[in-house]
């Protein structure tokens, strides 16, 4: 197990309160354009955060997960702030509701049509529902 | 004059109405303690966007160096031709001048700026009421294609919308809604700029009236203040007793530390890889930051109507005390002067004999 030396400092900070501040091996990191692993000692970063899971890997006392919808992160070396606009324990989500974002997604996905910013929004409520679900249904 | 089952009565319905403000007091103060911590629980977001952005802005150029074009529209500014107002104001009465203070900000702004085209938004059922009776309602047609589309304005002031209820139950989902919307507007040219009218609360005794710039983005993480009023030092004072007398620290808790930390988030003096380009980065995080003054403004808001309503619940229970102190003398007196009176009837009667 990695000693105190080698651990990350993870903050996770909603609009309405700061979530969790906790000792970290590792932590894996829904980024929009796809999902990034920081370990200790990772370069300097800021990137903006897609729908999905946050991953805590504490060692021994095992692994802790988020989902997380929309944000931003920074890492520095010893430390990662996620700045997340929702976050939720997998076990708090709601499958039901979600299912119901997913229809709405596909809903507004169709009648998009030739608009782009409508059909990217509809694209955003379907990540966001998909990956609420995926995190509900990957409970261990 | 009045006699003595009169005067009792009267007593016994001060006594009652006088449990009913204390009893408001001490509901308003148990709901003050609770907005105090969301609005101390919701300083690091706030601050953190808006120190990551401000080291953004200060590393990135706004304007592509390349293309020529400014990175994100938000940073445009133009000529303040038509402008939006967002008045927070409270869903219930009973908290003294609260409302009307805001209320008369509001006017105050709007008779400031006869040039300009105002939007009225309303966010908070008083402001409401009082807006809609006082200016028009904007006209929109539904039948359009794209759902609501606003028809020509009829008057320089207009009242667009408003949110009742959002401040009842605070959540995050439509506050951001309502910065989309105001984001989506000012990108589509509906509107050249934004203000915000609240009432800032910092702790009970230091709270005042703000009217603040949220749109064009000018300078980041400074607040764009417009104008304010501040609480007189006689309010202070009465404020700081009623916080007193209701368990309530007058003092705002410690969050210096908290806050210094948080300013450091995403400002390291070092070379961030930045994951996605800077455009797509303004993209997601002007309208976050938008969104985290309006929930600022907003928890604050609801913490100082609590504040506000406390105070004037503990005055209305002191006032009670005070009009029963007086009630009780009178009625002493004309007991004792009915007294006086038999006797001297008994006295005179039987001296007469």
């Amino acid at each position: 197990m990695a000693d105190d030396a080698t651990q990350l400092r993870v903050r996770l900070v909603t609009p309405e309160r700061t979530l969790f501040e906790h000792a970290a091996v590792s932590v894996e990191l829904p980024s929009k354009s796809g999902y990034l692993e920081v370990l200790y000692g990772h370069a300097p970063l800021v990137a903006e955060l897609g729908a999905g899971d946050v991953t805590l890997h504490c060692g021994a006392e095992g692994d802790q997960r988020y989902n997380v919808s929309w944000g931003f992160v920074e890492v520095l070396p010893d430390r990662v702030t996620i700045l997340a606009s929702d976050a939720l324990k997998p076990e708090e989500i709601d499958v039901a509701r979600a299912g119901q974002q997913l229809d709405r997604g596909l809903e507004m996905w169709k009648k998009a049509g030739e608009s782009e910013e409508a059909y990217n929004e509809a694209l955003r409520v379907i990540a966001e529902a998909e990956a609420k679900m995926a995190s509900a249904a990957d409970k261990r | 004059m009045a006699n003595v089952l009169d005067l009792r009565r009267r007593i016994r319905s001060v006594k009652n109405m006088r449990q009913i403000t204390k009893a408001m007091k001490m509901v308003s103060a148990a709901k003050l303690r609770r907005a105090q911590e969301r609005a101390l629980a919701a300083r690091p977001y706030a601050r953190m966007i808006a120190s990551v952005l401000e080291s953004l802005t200060r590393r990135v150029d706004i304007v592509d160096p390349v293309s020529g074009n400014v990175r994100h529209p938000l940073f445009l500014t133009r000529p303040e031709k038509r402008v939006l107002l967002l008045i927070v104001s409270g869903d219930k009465g009973f908290a003294g001048a609260f409302n009307a203070n805001i209320l008369k900000t509001a006017f105050q702004f709007i008779g400031a700026h006869p040039d300009k085209e105002i939007d009225i938004e309303a966010i908070g059922r008083k402001g409401r009421d009082t807006m809609r009776r006082r200016y028009p309602v904007a006209a929109y047609s539904e039948t359009a294609e794209a759902g609501r589309a606003r028809l020509p304005r009829q008057h320089a002031v207009e009242v667009v919308g408003d949110h009742p209820g959002m401040l009842g139950k605070l959540e995050t989902g439509r506050v951001q809604d309502l910065a989309h919307s105001v984001v989506e507007r000012y990108v589509g040219e509906e509107i050249d700029a934004a203000y915000i009218v609240y009432n800032e609360f910092k702790s009970v005794i230091s709270q005042r009236l703000v009217v603040e710039r949220i749109l064009p983005l000018m300078k980041i993480g400074i607040p764009q203040i417009a104008g304010t009023h501040e609480p007189t030092e006689k309010e202070k004072e009465r404020a700081a007793e009623a916080a007193l007398s209701a368990g309530i620290p007058i003092e705002p808790a410690d969050t210096a530390e908290a806050e210094e930390e948080a300013r450091k988030f995403g400002t390291a003096q070092v070379d961030y890889i930045y994951e996605q380009p800077a455009e797509e980065l303004f993209a997601g995080l002007l309208p976050q930051y938008i969104f985290s003054m309006l929930y600022h403004a907003m928890t604050e808001s609801v913490a100082a109507e609590h504040a506000a309503r406390m105070t004037a619940m503990d005055s209305a229970s002191n006032n009670a005390s005070d009009m029963i102190d007086s009630l009780t003398l009178t009625m002493n007196r004309v007991r004792q002067a009915a007294i006086t009176k038999e006797i001297i009837e008994i006295v005179s009667g039987a001296a007469a004999l």
